[in-house]
């Protein structure tokens, strides 16, 4: 419907224009086609090509793309579901997918596997990545991965040489807390950002401890020790003066502006994001980052998991699955076409498409697939799907760590507070 | 001091008295009048002092250095910016000074038809109407939006403009009937019912008497009509799917990633430009909030 | 009954594109939104009928929708009356005998321009830092300032400072009431020797109550309903420790974040009939203090 009625400007009627849209032949020509993505200017112009260069190979299908910022995408895409006219294709991340997976939203791949969508040189974690209860419904488009980025000049004027001082792939938070203090004290800047309120930090630390963030029966992981212990390992940290002061990182708890970023700013030489966020990051910075993994406890349990950072899936609105799913097959396995995406949107998952990039690399992303190379095998193992209100939990930990980086309530207090309202969470969703 | 206190003077005298002390007063007042002017306008033009500054910077220096004043001045996020997208500013500007235009006319025309019909007509069930327009205003829109996406959709609607200004001719933002409203009561019955006592329709009315004596309240109207307009995006956002039909708020959200490269110079860059419609806008229909104390003379 | 449709007819007609519009693209949404409020509905699934759980979880059980109150309230009773004073005395400041009057306003108007831009959020973070601007000015006092952003007892000032700061609308508001008071009547006053203030009581504000009602009537409704600003600075969660957490932003939060659309539509009603309240105080104590033209003689 949407082809008849996007040029028509107030020239028919609404009941017109309805009845054109429903006067369409069900066996159109051309499959029309609709890929929706959040994205930024350059992973547009990418994207678009990619579109185009399909549609050539592909006369029967057109494909149309729709973008949006991601601030707006979940949005948009909620009105879309309510209305029943999702696009054909989405990007999703993989924290809310198995909401959309367990509502129905998106469908299962299984029937086009083979016949549509080739997934055989597709990497087997991001294939079990996208698959829920033994069904297959995402295709990854790009790995993924916690990564904590350093002022690398900052860390030179305070003499901490990474590879020496500290093993960027493997240091304890004592370490850290030794080195951002000596950043500190030789630059005046906070050694690292205060992740008392970062959940992704937390949730490694649960692994660490051997725990996981949610059990198999869905219920929640980690335990009172374990939420103390997290509050006062950073507590510790921040009193060796390694961070900025604690309410400083109240004022920035669960704000996601790369721009807002303590590196970014100026006012932390460490941050810990995603890998997929280097890039976006460096080009806000003059210094040069490194890249480290999250910090450890002295056991060395690994904590960070690879996971994809987008998917790419089938909507239940999808009214031609076969072109939709030749597009997104077309979409992860076409030289042509992934050669245009890069790694704009993290590192493929198939290996040719790998190999064939290579060669092209800028230097901040041969930097974060060199990151990739050396993590292998320190990373832990995918943890099963996060149950619905997963997501709420992550914003009530953000908020109840305020708390402590304010000082006002006792750690205990606030973690006894954390569990048991995540309970209510779990059990109202 | 003041003039009616010395009674030997002609009447001459004492309104030549009182035009002095009154131009020495304003004089003096006017002096206070800038100074605090020009200290608030400072306070109000910072941001847009930063913006500017920023949309001059490469991105590299926005946010790590708080200076305002650019090491390098990079003009090209202007050109850049314009082209930074798929489809370019041309379009983004074009599609949102029509889709702002009609919507002040629309707005402009519907509305003051219904504060009319408010402000000055007699008809049965007036009150409720009135009630019911009033909670138009204060729902909260966030969970109106489905609903009425859903609606546009079965109307075929969707993905075209019309949902964003078809709902402007029927008077659908009842701020603005409010708002005319309140002025339309301000303005003396006699010269409706002179007017009827003439013969004249209540359309005749509306259009020859309580129009031209609101321009200001018009002109009011008019300006938040377009400012609000060209800044809207949840609209934008919800109905337009095809970048070719973004209005300029709905593209500059499009600078900005979480997870890749943003662009925040062009960004700034665009942002200052798209603020300057609306400012000559402003300046030019504020005149007329001023003309309109001319024709109020006239009553 | 032709009586009836004579008497009536010319209010219809002149009213009927509104009619139109509310019945056939006002309404429907609306009162879509009442039918969910007594649903489960996430979106995806046809709504389920619950009845009144959500209204019993939300005053029984929801710390959070009460957090929610506290903070609009807060809001509301602060930031408009303080706005409104802003934007009267400024307007007043402009509304005649300066020269370059347009570009004053112009200029007093460019921060509701801004309104909830992203240039705003990341200028607000610098201004109120530990070591922003405004902490500057104090420290130049001998004064420390606090965590603005961070600490819960004071973050909510940052946004009321916003709002003050947007005071553009209200004021070219009174700025088309004030140019309808005919000048006669200041000069009358002046003769008798009335002095500003005598003239700003006797005469501005009679005058412009209607406008000033007007003006009160919807920043109220406004800031009820405010979200943008609150979203933006707060990272779109209401934190720190919920201290943001306007109505809308929570409301907003259930319906897009966390997919529940029926028990935001609960949310929806009750601020609706919050407002609606406050809203008929306000016309009814009208009754007192505003007197219209039309209704003279």
């Amino acid at each position: 419907m949407s082809r008849l009625t996007r040029r028509t400007f107030l020239g028919a009627s609404g009941s017109v224009l309805a009845l054109a849209a429903m006067g369409r032949p069900a066996f159109a020509q051309t499959a029309e086609i609709r890929h929706f993505w959040w994205g930024n200017p350059e992973r547009d112009r990418r994207t678009f090509e990619v579109i185009d260069i399909f549609n050539g190979k592909h006369p029967d299908i057109n494909v149309t793309g729709e973008t949006l910022g991601f601030g707006d995408y979940f949005t948009k895409l909620t009105t879309q579901i309510a209305g029943g006219n999702m696009p054909d294709v989405i990007q999703q991340g993989y924290g809310v997918l198995f909401e959309y997976i367990a509502n129905g939203a998106i469908v299962p791949l299984d029937d086009y596997v083979g016949k549509t969508l080739d997934i055989s040189k597709m990497d087997q974690s991001a294939i079990d990545a996208g698959t829920v209860d033994g069904k297959f419904y995402a295709l990854s488009i790009g790995a993924n991965s916690h990564m904590a980025m350093y002022n690398s000049r900052l860390f030179e004027e305070a003499g901490i040489v990474p590879g020496e001082d500290f093993d960027p792939y493997g240091y304890t938070y004592d370490e850290l807390a030794e080195f951002a203090a000596a950043v500190k004290e030789a630059t005046g800047v906070a050694g690292t950002d205060d992740n008392t309120a970062d959940y992704q930090n937390f949730s490694d630390f649960v692994v660490q401890k051997g725990a996981m963030l949610f059990n198999e029966d869905g219920s929640y992981g980690p335990n009172q020790e374990i939420v103390e212990e997290y509050w006062a390992t950073w507590e510790k940290i921040r009193n060796a003066g390694g961070t900025p002061p604690g309410p400083e990182s109240a004022g920035l708890a669960g704000v996601s502006e790369l721009s807002q970023m303590g590196v970014v700013t100026g006012k932390t030489a460490m941050t810990y994001l995603w890998s997929n966020q280097l890039v976006g990051v460096q080009s806000l910075m003059q210094d040069t980052l490194g890249a480290a993994m999250y910090p450890n406890t002295p056991d060395m349990v690994p904590g960070s998991i690879v996971q994809p950072s987008q998917f790419v899936c089938l909507t239940r609105d999808s009214a031609n699955p076969e072109a939709a799913t030749t597009y997104m097959s077309a979409f992860v396995n076409d030289l042509d076409m992934t050669k245009v995406l890069g790694l704009e949107r993290g590192i493929p998952s198939q290996s040719d498409v790998r190999a064939a990039l290579q060669p092209d690399l800028t230097d901040v992303e041969a930097r974060s697939v060199e990151f990739f190379d050396k993590i292998q095998g320190k990373t832990a193992v995918l943890p099963p799907p996060p149950p619905s209100g997963s997501n709420e939990v992550e914003q009530t930990f953000e908020r109840l760590a305020v708390n402590v980086l304010l000082g006002e309530r006792p750690i205990p207090d606030v973690a006894s507070d954390f569990l048991n309202q995540t309970r209510a969470i779990l059990a109202r969703a | 001091m003041s003039a009616s206190t010395m009674p030997a003077q002609t009447t001459a005298d004492i309104a030549h008295a009182y035009r002095q002390e009154r131009a020495k007063r304003a004089k003096r007042s006017a002096v206070l009048k800038h100074i605090f002017l020009i200290l608030t306008s400072l306070v109000m033009i910072y941001p847009l002092i930063w913006m500017f500054a920023a949309s001059l910077k490469p991105d590299n220096q926005i946010f790590g250095d708080l200076g305002l004043w650019p090491s390098e001045f990079q003009w090209e996020n202007y050109s850049e910016g314009w082209n930074a997208l798929p489809v370019s500013f041309t379009t983004f500007f074009w599609n949102s000074t029509v889709v702002t235009v009609l919507s002040v006319l629309g707005n402009v025309i519907s509305c003051s038809f219904a504060a009319y019909a408010f402000a000055r007509l007699e008809f049965s069930g007036k009150t409720i109407w009135f009630a019911l327009m009033m909670m138009t205003l204060m729902i909260p829109y966030h969970v109106v939006l489905i609903p009425q996406y859903i609606l546009f959709l079965n109307l075929g609607w969707v993905d075209s403009y019309l949902p964003l200004i078809v709902p402007k001719f029927l008077a659908g933002d009842a701020f603005f009937i409010f708002l005319m409203i309140q002025f339309f009561r301000q303005l003396p019955r006699e010269l409706d019912e002179a007017a009827m006592i003439d013969g004249c329709s209540p359309f005749k009315i509306y259009w020859a008497i309580i129009m031209p004596l609101s321009l200001p309240a018009m002109a009011t109207a008019a300006i938040f009509s377009f400012i609000w307009t060209w800044e809207d995006f949840l609209g934008p956002l919800v109905y337009l799917n095809d970048m070719k039909d973004y209005t300029v708020p709905l593209a500059l959200r499009s600078f900005i990633s979480t997870d890749g490269v943003s662009q925040y110079g062009p960004m700034f860059a665009m942002s200052i430009l798209s603020i300057l419609p609306i400012l000559l806008f402003f300046i030019i229909f504020q005149r007329l909030i001023i003309r309109g104390i001319a024709m109020s003379g006239l009553k | 009954m032709q009586k009836f449709f004579r008497r009536n007819f010319a209010g219809y007609a002149f009213l009927s594109p509104w009619l139109v519009g509310f019945f056939l693209l006002a309404i429907g949404p609306i009162l879509a939104s009442l039918y969910l409020s007594f649903t489960k509905y996430n979106v995806v699934r046809p709504p389920q009928w619950l009845g009144l759980d959500h209204y019993v979880h939300m005053f029984q059980y929801d710390q959070r929708f009460w957090k929610a109150l506290q903070v609009t309230f807060q809001f509301v009773v602060i930031s408009v009356p303080l706005k409104l004073i802003f934007a009267l005395g400024v307007a007043m400041a402009l509304d005649k005998g300066i020269r370059a009057i347009g570009w004053y306003r112009a200029l007093f108007y460019l921060p509701s321009i801004l309104g909830g831009s992203i240039a705003v959020a990341i200028l607000w973070r610098q201004l109120f830092n530990y070591d922003g601007v405004i902490n500057l000015i104090l420290r130049l006092f001998g004064a420390e300032g606090p965590y603005w952003l961070a600490d819960p007892k004071y973050s909510l000032w940052t946004l009321i400072v916003l709002a003050i700061w947007q005071f553009g609308s209200p004021m070219l508001i009174f700025l088309a009431g004030l140019r309808a008071i005919p000048q006669e009547l200041y000069e009358a006053a002046e003769i008798d020797a009335a002095g500003p203030v005598k003239k700003f009581f006797a005469i501005t504000v009679p005058l412009l109550a209607p406008v000033i009602f007007f003006n009160l009537v919807l920043q109220m409704i406004e800031a009820f309903k405010s979200f943008s600003g609150a979203f933006i600075i707060s990272g779109g969660s209401g934190a720190p420790l919920d201290s943001l957490l306007f109505f809308t932003v929570y409301l907003y939060n259930e319906a897009f974040s966390f997919l529940r659309m029926g028990y935001a539509s609960a949310l929806a009603w009750v601020l609706l009939l919050i407002i609606a309240l406050f809203t008929a105080i306000a016309f009814w104590t009208s009754k007192y203090w505003v007197h219209y033209e039309n209704e003279r003689g």
